[in-house]
């Protein structure tokens, strides 16, 4: 019946700076739900506190008031080795510059995240040429990333993101360097493993084009969420129009 | 304006400029060390038996300027890679090339000269305490040698002016020649590096027959002489050149083979980043693995002569103490000889041209001798009577005092004794299980023995007192001039080398931070990432080490025709050298974990 939830953010308020010194409130008190198999994108202009929310949802910043849950566990109280040990399962990443490692190849970049969890070579193997051949790069794992196309690069990082089967994938401006053409595929690839896999996906974007492939958008403006959109039934197209439009209107 | 941002700039990195700082400081101070001996002609002249002496100081100091040259490159390296991309963006913002330019000048001159002063200070201060802890600590004479020494400072200073001064002079036209944009952004990324398999294979054979023939030359020294040596050392920097450049890189790609060892933790990556490093750094591992092996073995060589000593003072002299004609402040200090083997006394009378000893004594406490074979000592053995009596009578130098050398020597019977119109002059012989355990006392009892022989004193050449302190003390003042010097030699290229390996590491260090950065991101846990670190910087310490070492121990065999036995107290210097070295490991892995992970907070 009920969906689980996999990210669970309330009252999360940011203050850079130490007391003593000049302080700036980047979040004043945000809370949303991601329900697992939810495709939700975070818009706003920037400056407005989005990469300090998603650090702070991905563990890798803590938030100076509120909780955060993912995956129903509550990460507030960890830290070092546990937080690390966290991020390794239960998170998955995408950058806008990839991010991969230029002397390992595309097989090896995939494979980081399981030997960090020191799974088995076979099932190592397994799983990477599974998540290979739903992105559709099986054919590239031999090449070191210097010899792929942007779009092929991100596409790897995709796959090391999701190989280990993260409760949600994080991606801040994953189409951020690419071109339209690419930044489409890589995009109806995340749709489609959304639907498929039921993967678990948040958004942080400044381009309507690739909002509009999300179910849901929060806005954020000056630390907090000042709209929310969804998309519903409706085609894409209508939902970037909207998207637009609202744009439009919020960031004045 | 642009001297006041120039000036925020370096306060951001305040602590890697003190890394660079005092790895400077630390340069020149080393190079004035080495300076204040090689210079030093009355020193080194007057402290060594082997006239080559000056020579190997002079090669030494042309080595040590040149891996000093090397080393300033990689700190200038690190130095422009801190900043490089503060100097685009000063660009991006306007700022004149020219401008830019005179800054960076400025600022690579003012660390040097600052350095170079500093360093030269801190080098007579060194130089002051590693002198004094050497000589106290080892019974060490050292003539004419002062810690400041002002041709030793005038060259340290002219020295390091002209290298920064080149160095300014390259940074300003890397930078002026440089794209701003390639300023921002200068990653120069550790790719993956393809090999050529058969070329590979190739240089791993020649690696090993370019050492095998090495080596051969090395323990056949004494059979090919000059001509060996010079082939040795080709074929070694060549060898080690292609073991570097290929067998290294093979064996990296063996364990990367091993599906064990690649699918552990952060394994893979850090094989990537050392195959990357070791074939980035061929030239560099291999030079230092060679300066390793030349430190290692001035140590260690260094070392073999001083513990050479009280071996050597075995065989210099049959007895450890001849009391001859003692006072009674000697025989009193005699009773405090401990581990005695063996007394014997004799009774002497001697007149203008003759000395006159008891046939019963000599029959009963044999005279002691040293024997040698292949003109080597070879033992202490006791003299037959009869021999004396045929004439040979050098033996009984042993019990003589220098004015008693030329005389005839006259064994006779006890009543022929008696009969002789002259003084009876008792002597006693000791031996003991251990001359050095009983230097201190031995010592003492030389000195009464000069007051109580005033001859003694002036003894030098043919007539010198061959008794064993003295010959232990000659010996002693000949072989620790050499120890002091193979301890500064191999100091001062050990500390170079280590901090050429150092900067070179750590000027990798900047455009590592983003890999790090994303693998804790994608959760490596932090020790993780501090392992990986030091397994890599361990490997690149590690490699050069190993192979300096097995160098040193085949080029010992040159030195086994000068020494007893070169490869005795190994465990000395090498433990020296380890502690040194692992010193430098350890604090290059902290500094460079400093840098990479920086940002990554938890
Ligand atoms: N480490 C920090 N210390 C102090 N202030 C910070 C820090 N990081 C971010 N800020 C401030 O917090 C605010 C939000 O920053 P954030 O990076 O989250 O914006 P953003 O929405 O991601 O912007 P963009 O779209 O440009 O990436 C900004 O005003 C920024 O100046
Ligand atoms: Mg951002």
């Amino acid at each position: 019946m009920d969906t689980p939830t996999v990210v669970s953010i309330k009252d999360v308020q940011k203050t850079y700076g130490k007391p003593n010194e000049k302080q700036y409130t980047a979040l004043k008190g945000i809370t949303f739900d991601v329900k697992q198999g939810e495709f939700v994108g975070i818009m706003g202009a920037s400056g407005s506190g989005k990469t300090t929310l998603l650090n702070i949802l991905s563990t890798l910043d803590k938030p100076t008031a509120g909780q955060v849950e993912i995956n129903g566990q509550a990460i507030n109280g960890l830290k070092g080795n546990q937080l690390a040990d966290f991020r390794a399962k239960e998170i998955g990443f995408m950058f806008q510059d990839f991010n991969l490692l230029e002397n390992l190849t595309a097989y090896e970049n995939m494979a980081l995240p399981l030997t960090l969890q020191n799974v088995g070579g076979k099932q190592v193997q397994d799983f990477v040429t599974s998540i290979a051949k739903t992105l559709s790069i099986d054919r590239l794992l031999n090449k070191y990333p210097t010899e792929l196309s942007g779009g092929q690069k991100q596409r790897v990082a995709a796959a090391r993101a999701l190989v280990h089967k993260p409760a949600i994938l994080f991606g801040d401006e994953p189409t951020g360097a690419l071109d339209s053409k690419s930044a489409k595929e890589l995009l109806d690839t995340m749709a489609q493993l959304n639907e498929q896999q039921r993967v678990s996906i948040l958004l942080v974007t400044h381009d309507p084009f690739s909002a509009s492939y999300c179910q849901r958008i929060l806005f954020i403006k000056d630390g907090q969420i000042g709209q929310e959109l969804v998309r519903g039934d409706r085609p894409r197209k209508a939902f970037y129009q909207e998207i637009l439009d609202t744009l439009g209107t919020f960031n004045h | 304006m642009l001297l006041k941002l120039s000036l925020t700039g370096i306060k951001g990195r305040l602590k890697d400029y003190i890394v660079l700082f005092s790895g400077l400081i630390m340069a020149s101070a080393i190079f004035y060390m080495f300076e204040a001996l090689a210079t030093n002609k009355s020193f080194v002249s007057s402290n060594s038996p082997i006239r080559m002496a000056s020579i190997i100081f002079q090669i030494g100091s042309v080595l040590l300027g040149i891996i000093t040259l090397v080393y300033i490159i990689y700190a200038n390296n690190f130095l422009m890679s801190m900043r490089r991309r503060d100097y685009g963006m000063f660009m991006m913002l306007g700022a004149k090339g020219r401008k830019i330019a005179q800054l960076i000048a400025a600022e690579t001159l003012v660390i040097g000269m600052a350095a170079t002063l500093v360093g030269t200070v801190l080098g007579i201060g060194l130089t002051r305490i590693i002198s004094n802890l050497l000589l106290s600590q080892m019974d060490i004479q050292v003539k004419q040698f002062s810690p400041f020494y002002l041709p030793a400072v005038i060259v340290t200073v002219v020295f390091f002016m002209v290298l920064f001064v080149m160095a300014a002079g390259v940074n300003q036209y890397q930078l002026l020649k440089t794209p701003v944009l390639q300023l921002l952004h200068n990653d120069q990324q550790p790719n993956h590096v393809s090999q050529n398999k058969l070329g590979q294979l190739v240089q791993i054979v020649l690696s090993l027959i370019f050492l095998t023939i090495g080596y051969t030359m090395l323990i056949n020294v004494a059979t090919y002489q000059i001509a060996g040596l010079v082939v040795a050392l080709v074929t070694i920097v060549l060898g080690t050149y292609f073991l570097f450049n290929a067998f290294f890189g093979w064996m990296l790609r063996l364990l990367k083979g091993n599906q064990y060892i690649r699918n552990r933790g952060l394994n893979n990556f850090t094989l990537a980043q050392l195959r990357f490093r070791i074939k980035d750094y061929t030239k560099m591992l291999a030079l230092v693995a060679m300066l390793f092996a030349l430190a290692l073995g001035a140590i260690t060589v260094g070392i073999g002569y001083q513990s050479e000593i009280p071996a050597m003072a075995k065989t210099m002299a049959p007895y450890d103490v001849v009391l001859n004609q003692p006072n009674p402040q000697a025989r009193q200090l005699a009773k405090n000889l401990t581990g005695v083997k063996a007394t014997a006394n004799y009774d002497v009378k001697e007149d203008a041209q003759t000395v006159y000893y008891r046939a019963t004594q000599l029959k009963k406490n044999p005279i002691m001798a040293v024997q040698y074979s292949n003109d080597r000592a070879k033992g202490i053995k006791p003299v037959q009577l009869k021999t004396l009596q045929k004439g040979n009578v050098a033996a009984l130098q042993a019990i003589q005092v220098p004015s008693q050398f030329s005389k005839d020597v006259k064994v006779v019977t006890d009543a022929e004794f008696s009969q002789i119109a002259s003084g009876t002059i008792p002597i006693k012989t000791y031996r003991v299980k251990d001359f050095m355990a009983n230097l201190s006392v031995i010592k003492k009892i030389h000195t009464q023995q000069v007051i109580a022989n005033p001859e003694l004193a002036k003894g030098q050449g043919a007539l010198m007192d061959g008794s064993k302190y003295v010959n232990y003390q000659m010996a002693n003042g000949m072989f620790s001039g050499l120890e002091f010097m193979g301890f500064f030699l191999g100091i001062a290229f050990l500390a170079m080398l280590a901090s050429c390996l150092m900067f070179k590491i750590l000027s990798g260090a900047a455009s590592d931070v983003k890999r790090y950065t994303m693998l804790a991101k994608i959760g490596t846990r932090r020790s993780l990432l501090k392992q990986s670190i030091a397994k890599e910087i361990g490997v690149l310490f590690c490699l050069p080490g190993i192979v300096g070492s097995i160098h040193v121990l085949f080029g010992l065999q040159l030195f086994k025709q000068i020494m007893l036995n070169p490869y005795q107290n190994l465990w000395l210097p090498f433990t020296i050298f380890m502690i040194l070295y692992v010193g430098y490991y350890w604090v290059t892995t902290w500094l460079y974990q400093g840098i990479v992970l920086k940002t990554v907070t938890q």
